[in-house]
């Protein structure tokens, strides 16, 4: 898991092009979005895209769930890992 | 009572003994009519009415709250105050001369401290109902024009202002949006253009809105697929993603129209939308301060966009758009209630009523729904110690920063350095401005590029994110403003983006349109002029005279003397020639795109 995590954690940094960013840098249960890394909704939907496109899974159409899978990269890690086909 | 949905001024949604059944929302938050509307109005008005009439904050992320606060604020004579965004500070701010802050539900979010917090839905009615202060002329709603945490200037509206542009807007734009239409946003309703487009205007012509905002392209689209008939109010950034790898293909048949505003949308785009649902997106161009000004639609209008009904507009002697409406609320104000603004916009007029937009006067951009001006944020940055001198840019729709450093020792920063350095800055413009307008990217330099005037050219700021460029989906071709024959001539007009997706790893420093570039945009206007693809037999003569460098507007001239197999070229701009040449063609192959070089 830990290697999917830091995995996910290059996947952020690439896909939203974070600089002088670097996967120790980001905290597997730190908040992604608002508080934490400062994500914002633009980038909850280019990192669902880069998620969809790199690993073959499909994000559902619960926004609560959703909130609960984007919360962190633990959490991501987990969702990858059940749902990757 | 159900029937067809008609046109409601807003007094009329105040009638509390509605007892129609048709729509108003539909979400998580469950279904409600045009009765339960009435009902709530009323329990609402109650109690704003024992809290006092005055400026009320309203946080609410649930459009059909919020629906039912300003008509029980508009019944009672108050004001409801949208804050920009929800951080602490800027609450604390907007609190002070507000009666109280205005919430969902009970015990939703503490509101600033302090302050009376009253929740919208879900008190039944108590007393006897609030006596009926509406009054077209009053103060309605209060907006903050600027991202900037606290100090953005409030634009106000009176009722008319509101109610004056929905009735324009259906006048304009009601007959592609029929009854029984659901009416889904990515766009806040904390913004004008979000509350006129997916609660006001829906509200007033009886169609039904969302009442949430949903963050993911896989939440939302499942939602308007399941709908029969659907319209989507959104903004570029977030339409850029929906419609990419033709996402918004299986909505064809459902989703009728998609508006568009809050900053500018790129071609690509909107082209990309028009292929996958039949019609290209309404976009919406306007401002807090003069209210909706024009609609375009690409496919039809070109890049023209056309006056929206009792919107006048001039153009000033330093080429600015001047705007006089019913639904300007700052500016010169008229005798017969309109008012005139002058807006930081450079335009060209086209006749009929109609401007193409060429750029700002000001530098003042949008990021994501909120207002920057990019002067006032250099100017910050470079009242922080560390920073010498700052200049800001928008590409891709966020903010990149260009610094120099004050700080002593060697000019190239070492990469820690340069980290610490870029986290301080973050922190200390977090305290001035919304997060989604911070910038994105940062390049520490001895000094900004300067020309022989002394101006800072944008060209030269963007190269320094070369790096960046090809990773993310952008506009890969360069935009054709117009075209059409010329006499033996045929001309295209193109607009050269700065970003042009040819332009990677070339010259980094200097970007120039490569020559392969240049002639494939000249066999693209040889086949429109043409109207046939064709193969390519051979290049007689190609010069390129002058370089040509990005974000420029160029003409495409190709002519055919008297035969079609000799085509002659030329790329210029201004009195500069950038490709000249001539070239000889033959009929294309079957299956042939255009000439493919045999």
């Amino acid at each position: 898991m830990k290697a999917l995590e830091d995995e996910i954690k290059e996947l952020i940094i690439e896909s939203l092009m974070l600089e002088d960013v670097t996967p120790a840098d980001i905290e597997s249960d730190a908040a992604l979005f608002v508080e934490g890394l400062g994500l914002d909704s633009i980038d909850a939907l280019e990192l669902a895209m880069a998620l969809e496109e790199r690993y073959g899974v499909e994000i559902g159409d619960d926004p609560e769930r959703n909130q609960q899978i984007f919360a962190s990269v633990r959490q991501l890690a987990a969702f990858v890992s059940e749902n990757r086909p | 009572m159900t029937g067809p949905a008609t046109f409601a001024r807003f007094r009329e949604l105040l009638d509390e003994r509605a007892t129609d059944e048709s729509p108003v929302a539909f979400g998580r938050g469950g279904a409600r009519t045009r009765r339960d509307l009435a009902a709530d109005v009323s329990a609402c008005a109650v109690r704003i009415a024992a809290g006092g009439a005055g400026r009320w904050l309203l946080c609410s992320d649930d459009s059909y709250a919020v629906a039912t606060a300003l008509l029980a604020l508009a019944r009672v004579g108050a004001v409801a105050v949208f804050p920009p965004n929800r951080q602490p500070e800027t609450l604390r701010h907007l609190a002070a001369g507000a009666v109280g802050v205005l919430v969902d539900l009970p015990g939703a979010g503490p509101g600033p401290s302090g302050l009376e917090t009253l929740a919208i839905l879900g008190v039944p009615a108590a007393g006897a109902p609030a006596p009926n202060r509406f009054d077209r002329e009053a103060a309605w709603v209060e907006f903050r024009t600027s991202g900037t945490t606290g100090d953005g200037r409030p634009v106000r509206k009176a009722l008319r202002h509101l109610e004056d542009e929905v009735v324009a807007l259906e006048e304009r734009l009601g007959a592609s949006c029929p009854p029984g239409l659901q009416v889904f946003s990515t766009a806040s309703h904390q913004h004008i253009y979000g509350l006129l487009f997916r609660v006001l205007w829906p509200l007033a012509a009886g169609r039904a809105f969302q009442r949430e905002t949903l963050l993911h392209t896989q939440e939302l689209l499942p939602r308007i697929a399941a709908s029969r008939e659907a319209s989507l109010v959104t903004t570029p950034a977030h339409l850029k993603r929906l419609a990419a790898h033709g996402g918004l293909r299986p909505l064809r048949r459902i989703c009728r129209t998609v508006f568009s505003s809050g900053g500018p949308l790129d071609a690509e785009t909107a082209k990309a939308v028009a292929e996958q649902l039949g019609a290209a997106p309404v976009e919406v161009f306007g401002s807090t301060e003069t209210g909706g000004i024009a609609i375009r639609q690409r496919d039809r209008d070109g890049e023209a966009f056309r006056a929206l009904p009792g919107v006048e507009l001039a153009r000033s002697e330093d080429g600015r758009l001047e705007v006089t409406s019913p639904f300007v609320s700052v500016g010169d104000a008229l005798p017969d209630g309109r008012a005139r603004m002058r807006s930081a916009d450079r335009v060209e007029l086209v006749p009929g009523g109609g401007f193409r937009l060429l750029g700002r006067a000001d530098r003042v951009v949008k990021v994501g729904e909120k207002r920057l001006s990019l002067p006032e944020m250099e100017r910050v940055l470079a009242g922080h110690p560390a920073v010498a001198e700052a200049a800001l840019l928008v590409l891709d729709e966020r903010v990149h920063a260009v610094v120099v450093p004050s700080l002593p020792g060697p000019p190239e920063l070492e990469p820690e350095q340069r980290r610490s350095l870029r986290a301080t800055l973050m922190a200390f413009l977090s305290g001035h401005f919304d997060p989604v307008l911070l910038p994105r990217a940062w390049r520490f330099v001895v000094a900004l590029p300067r020309d022989a005037q002394d101006k800072i050219p944008h060209g030269a700021l963007a190269a320094l994110f070369a790096d960046r460029r090809g990773r993310r989906r952008r506009p890969s071709a360069p935009r054709i403003v117009r075209e059409g024959r010329r006499g033996d001539e045929w001309v295209r007009e193109l607009d050269v983006p700065e970003d042009l997706a040819v332009l990677e790893g070339h010259f980094v420093e200097r970007p120039l349109v490569p020559g392969v570039a240049q002639l494939d945009w000249v066999l693209d206007t040889a086949a429109a002029s043409l109207g046939r693809p064709f193969r390519l037999i051979g290049i007689e003569t190609l010069k390129f005279p002058e370089p040509l460098r990005p974000g420029r507007r160029v003409q495409v001239v190709v002519s055919f003397a008297q035969n079609p197999s000799r085509l002659r070229f030329q790329i210029r701009s201004d009195a500069r020639i950038h490709a000249i040449g001539r070239a000889r063609l033959g009929d294309a192959e079957p299956g042939a795109r255009r000439g493919e070089p045999s």
